[in-house]
């Protein structure tokens, strides 16, 4: 057995497609388990979901902030930099829009508020980002513990807010700001939830795509990755790439959160983000961290959420439902893959085994 | 005093899950596993333990599901990245997830259901030195089993033949494989053993910390003790000092609160995780200046047996 060299990308949508399948089979086993007829939830998932106006627009904007994160894990990812507290970025990116928002409502004309809110929550998220990245690049700790435990320092540091200076006197203590006026709104598609989030998420696409692949920061950034002592050689200045990586990756999960206060709720509450950061790391992982193909894993998570709301309305089974799915979609696939990465080869001679690379702990 | 010695009491109570789950990340580690899945591992120990506990009343067989669950759930864990060969660290948050999704999609039911917490044993003459006696030795039975698998490690790991092939697993699991020893079999075994730990460490949250269901009961400790493994330098005693360290920062926060201090709750939430990220900074500053390889040489790795990759 050896590792392929190319991966054909059809090989990997045929492992991709069986590994689903294999998902749909341990769900019925989960759904006997909890007491629930796995066809009738089946057939409630595809006609909520698929069927109906409201279940396609759903999955349009539970898509939109898992975009976002999804970019940002893999933003970080394509340097090898695991960034697992793209929550945290989210949650501080409302934190700072939020802020902004409760100083200068009504005090800025019209389409300059909502600008510099998405400024505040880029470089809200962008700035807690840069912690980790900065530890990482000065000290060499650890960036997967110190990005995630962040996250939940930054759900306290929400929680204080919410429930004191920023909480509304007016909605019976209920742990939400007052609602932002209309110029702090980002325009819906008519008459639809779907916000102009999406296409702000197609944009940031494109614009990683092309950072990573025709501009010499990408080739930087990509370099750094796939072969640290090559990029040292030529100059590059890894700590500050790092840096760069981490604060870049936290801006785009604070967008995630401007594009769901900004779009949805209008307002900061708690439980803003149902996961979000956390799903942003498989939809990094099953787009291989390639920007295009995020907009498809993102429509793929997305179908998890909107279905597990579905069960929840009709069966009352818990969102955090989501996390299970999550789990065994990203076991399976990480299992399938070694049908994608590997190839079989018949030899009788052995090779030395060569070490790997290391991880940075 | 009086306070000064809640404390300490408190710092035990709070370190333990800490200490259990510190254990069995070392074992894994040691044979080169990286873990990131302890949350997960944990947060089932906590639902199978409460639910075992709910049922049959016994804190026997809620210990010992616990850890046959999250042996079972780490067995998951071997699978993908020793014998499909995945990536460690994709693997580790898939466990995550997993468990998160498993405990409260099965938890969800049980919110507010309680239990008896564990009572106290008070070991006789030991109970009764200052300071020490109250701290230590009057404690549960989960917390005297913990010192017990402190020894119990150290000496697996350091004192027998099956500890010093594990440890060679994770430095140069090349030359295991060529005195013809199975690596993913004992790194399979180390990853199940520690798992076990791991369920046991979250097992202590309902039968003796909160002994009623939330979500997310755990709160993050798993990655507390990822963090911890690190800090112990990979070592079974050296994790009860890292255990008890964090301890005191919970029960500070526990304290605290109970005291009344004008401080807000939300602060001192945030404090242990803050802790976690100063210490870990300065271990690894440490780590360079200290110029010497203390983790394990193989950590991570993928194993290929006598072939490319």
């Amino acid at each position: 057995m050896e590792k392929r060299v190319n991966t054909s990308p059809w090989g990997r949508v045929t492992v991709l497609s069986a590994a689903m399948l294999l998902v749909l089979l341990i769900s019925f086993f989960f759904f006997l388990a909890a007491g629930i007829e796995p066809f009738a939830a089946y057939k409630i998932i595809g006609e909520e979901v698929f069927l109906t106006s409201y279940g396609w627009q759903d999955l349009l904007v539970k898509m939109t902030p898992l975009m976002f994160t999804g970019l940002a894990v893999a933003l970080a990812a394509q340097m090898r930099l695991w960034n697992i507290g793209a929550e945290g970025q989210f949650h501080m990116g409302t934190f700072a829009l939020t802020w902004f928002v409760l100083e200068f409502d009504g005090k800025l004309p019209g389409g300059m508020l909502i600008v510099l809110m998405f400024l505040m929550a880029m470089i809200g998220g962008g700035l807690w980002g840069s912690i980790p990245g900065y530890l990482k690049a000065r000290f060499g700790v650890n960036e997967i513990i110190t990005s995630l435990l962040l996250n939940y320092v930054s759900i306290a540091w929400l929680d204080h807010l919410l429930f004191g200076d920023w909480r509304d006197p007016n909605t019976n203590n209920f742990p939400i700001t007052k609602e932002f006026s209309e110029a702090a709104q980002l325009p819906t598609f008519g008459n639809t939830p779907v916000h102009a989030g999406l296409i702000i998420a197609f944009v940031f696409v494109l614009i990683i795509a092309w950072i990573l692949w025709k501009t010499r920061l990408g080739f930087q950034i990509r370099l750094s990755g796939e072969n640290p002592d090559a990029a040292r050689y030529s100059g590059v200045n890894i700590r500050m790439v790092t840096i760069l990586v981490f604060a870049a990756s936290g801006a785009i999960a604070g967008i995630a959160g401007f594009s769901e206060v900004t779009g949805i709720h209008y307002r900061l509450q708690q439980n803003i983000s149902i996961g979000y950061g956390y799903t942003g790391i498989i939809v990094a992982w099953l787009a291989r961290n390639h920007p295009l193909g995020i907009i498809l894993s993102a429509f793929f998570m997305s179908i998890v959420f909107v279905s597990a709301e579905a069960l929840q309305i009709e069966y009352g089974l818990p969102i955090s439902m989501v996390f299970l799915y999550q789990g065994i979609i990203l076991f399976t696939v990480l299992g399938s893959e070694i049908f994608t990465e590997y190839r079989l080869r018949m030899t009788g001679r052995l090779v030395p085994t060569e070490t790997g690379k290391k991880p940075h702990l | 005093m009086e306070f000064f010695i809640q404390v300490l009491v408190a710092t035990v109570g709070m370190g333990t899950p800490l200490l259990f789950a510190t254990l069995g990340g070392v074992i894994s580690e040691r044979a080169g596993v990286i873990n990131l899945g302890m949350e997960g591992l944990m947060l089932v120990g906590a639902l199978v333990a409460f639910v075992v506990m709910l049922n049959t009343g016994s804190y026997l067989f809620a210990v010992i599901a616990a850890t046959i669950a999250s042996g079972l759930v780490s067995m998951l864990h071997g699978f993908v990245c020793l014998m499909l060969r995945a990536n460690q660290i994709a693997s580790g948050l898939a466990l995550t997830f997993f468990g998160a999704g498993l405990s409260g999609l099965f938890g969800d039911k049980l919110t507010g259901e309680t239990v008896e917490p564990l009572s106290r044993i008070p070991i006789p003459v030991l109970s009764s030195i200052p300071v020490l006696g109250p701290m230590l030795f009057n404690q549960d039975i989960l917390v005297y089993f913990s010192y017990l698998c402190v020894i119990l490690s150290w000496l697996l790991l350091f004192k027998t033949r099956l500890g010093l092939n594990i440890r060679s697993m994770g430095e140069a699991p090349e030359v295991c494989d060529s005195l013809g020893l199975s690596v993913i079999g004992y790194r399979f075994f180390a990853v199940v053993g520690g798992g076990m730990l791991i369920g046991i460490g979250g097992a202590y949250f309902p039968l003796a910390l909160t002994p009623f269901w939330v979500d997310g009961i755990t709160a993050g400790r798993g990655w507390i003790a990822v963090a911890l493994v690190i800090f112990s330098f990979w070592h079974p005693v050296k994790a009860l000092g890292g255990a008890y360290l964090f301890g005191i920062a919970l029960a500070m926060e526990l304290r605290l609160q109970i005291l009344g201090v004008e401080i807000s709750p939300y602060y001192l939430k945030m404090l242990p995780y803050i802790l976690t990220i100063l210490v870990l900074t300065l271990v690894t500053i440490r780590y360079k200046r200290l110029g010497v390889q203390v983790m394990p040489a193989a950590l991570g790795e993928v194993f290929f047996r006598g072939e490319k990759h």
